[in-house]
């Protein structure tokens, strides 16, 4: 894991920009997905916060899979969905205590941020830099 | 790493890996009715059937289910031989005498051009083609729920003693998969109904909203050692709690640069 992606609400203005992105990034069949982040009202003025996986270390999802259809990826750092290994079964939706796996009703599948293998799309779509791609030496830097 | 040929053109594959998984990575359409990748392949449905040839096998072919057969170095392989798309018919004919209701069957036969079985329809038969996907998926998610009785004609999917199964947990993956939506299940009024078995769904605590079943809550909690109080609130109450926590954070964040 060389990189990682950071969430700043504070420069967040709602615009939804990133929802577009990784709908488009996710479409398939050239329909659009269901977006896997979302802003959401951060319950101040101003305040929105982009709400998107969090790719915990000890993941609900991962353990509550019973077809180990959901891996991480050691590169990215990203928990995967296979949708081949997916049976539907719901557990991952009702286990996140974030709420970030979620039922795309129109294409039927389970879907969840995978940090589009490596290259965040929202990330470069969002103009105020809310969210950021980069590597881990230089946020590190910033706030140590 | 190996090479085999596939429609020709030759395409790299792990050795032992099965034939339909590196024909499905290559994007070819292959129709199947057994296989999911979730569970182990079985060979019940003979549709992923294809031609194989080596070099040295002199001109000979051999027709094989690519589900259960290895990927070996030089095979050379065909998904729409001749040959192969009028054994897939025929298959396809018989299954459309079986089921001849089922939509499903009836759109896969048509694509292999069979509109109407030149066999006798079974009038009364069902939609189950026991290809085994519900109870293969079920044994492997742990909960052995529902299995394959009887033979021949009596043979159905069936939980023990047809009466409503002790081990099932209502997470409905066997009614989901099933390739001829056969398996009738239902959801009203916040319970669910599947295999006679009556459950209770869990209800968001802000919403109401429903995912999954209390029992299979109850399972993954203490199998799989998650917070039951995870499954609490629905995923879009769980967004809305994390948006709340977050905004708290940055608003100090915010007053204090101010
Ligand atoms: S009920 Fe459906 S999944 Fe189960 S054996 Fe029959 S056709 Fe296959
Ligand atoms: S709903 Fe019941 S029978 Fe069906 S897969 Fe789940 S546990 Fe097994
Ligand atoms: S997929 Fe059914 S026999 Fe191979």
């Amino acid at each position: 894991m060389n990189n990682r992606f950071i969430v700043k609400p504070e420069l967040c203005t709602g615009c939804r920009s990133c929802e577009l992105a990784c709908s488009f990034t996710h479409a398939i069949d050239g329909v659009r997905a269901l977006t896997r982040i979302t802003p959401i009202d951060g319950g101040f003025k101003d305040l929105w916060v982009p709400v998107t996986c969090l790719q915990c270390d000890d993941a609900a999802c991962i353990k509550s899979c019973l077809v180990n259809a959901l891996k991480r990826n050691p590169v990215t750092g990203a928990v995967e969905l296979n949708h081949e290994v997916c049976v539907n079964c719901m557990a991952c939706v009702a286990a996140c205590p974030f709420g970030c796996a979620v039922l795309d009703t129109q294409a039927n599948l389970i879907v969840k941020c995978d940090l589009c293998g490596g290259d965040p799309a929202c990330a470069h779509f969002c103009p105020t830099k809310a969210l950021v791609w980069e590597p881990i030496e230089k946020s590190v830097k910033k706030t140590g | 790493m190996i090479h085999i040929t596939i429609n020709g053109k030759v395409v790299q594959a792990k050795d032992g890996e099965m034939l339909l998984t590196v024909i499905r990575r290559e994007k070819i359409d292959v129709p199947t009715l057994c296989h999911h990748e979730a569970v182990e392949p079985s060979g019940a449905c003979r549709l992923c059937m294809v031609e194989i040839t080596k070099p040295e096998w002199d001109g000979w072919c051999d027709y094989v289910t690519s589900c259960l057969y290895p990927a070996a170095d030089g095979l050379i392989v065909n998904t729409h031989a001749k040959k192969v798309n009028e054994l897939r018919s025929s298959i396809l004919d018989m299954y459309l005498a079986r089921h001849p209701k089922s939509p499903e069957i009836r759109q896969l036969a048509a694509e292999y051009g069979v509109l109407k079985t030149q066999f006798e329809e079974v009038v009364d038969g069902d939609n189950c083609i026991l290809c085994g996907i519900c109870t293969r998926i079920c044994d492997t998610m742990g909960f052995h729920a529902i299995s394959m009785v009887g033979r021949g004609h009596g043979k159905e999917v069936a939980p023990p003693l047809n009466m409503a199964p002790t081990a099932c947990v209502g997470c409905l993956s066997c009614a989901k998969n099933c390739p001829t939506n056969y398996i009738e299940y239902n959801m009203e009024n916040g319970g669910l109904t599947i295999w006679k078995k009556d459950f209770e769904m869990v209800a968001c605590t802000e919403c109401g909203k429903t995912t999954i079943t209390k029992e299979f809550a109850e399972y993954l909690s203490k199998n799989r050692d998650i917070n039951i109080d995870y499954f609490r609130k629905c995923d879009e109450c769980h967004r809305k709690e994390l948006a709340g926590t977050m905004g708290r954070i940055s608003n100090w964040d915010r007053e204090a640069r101010s």
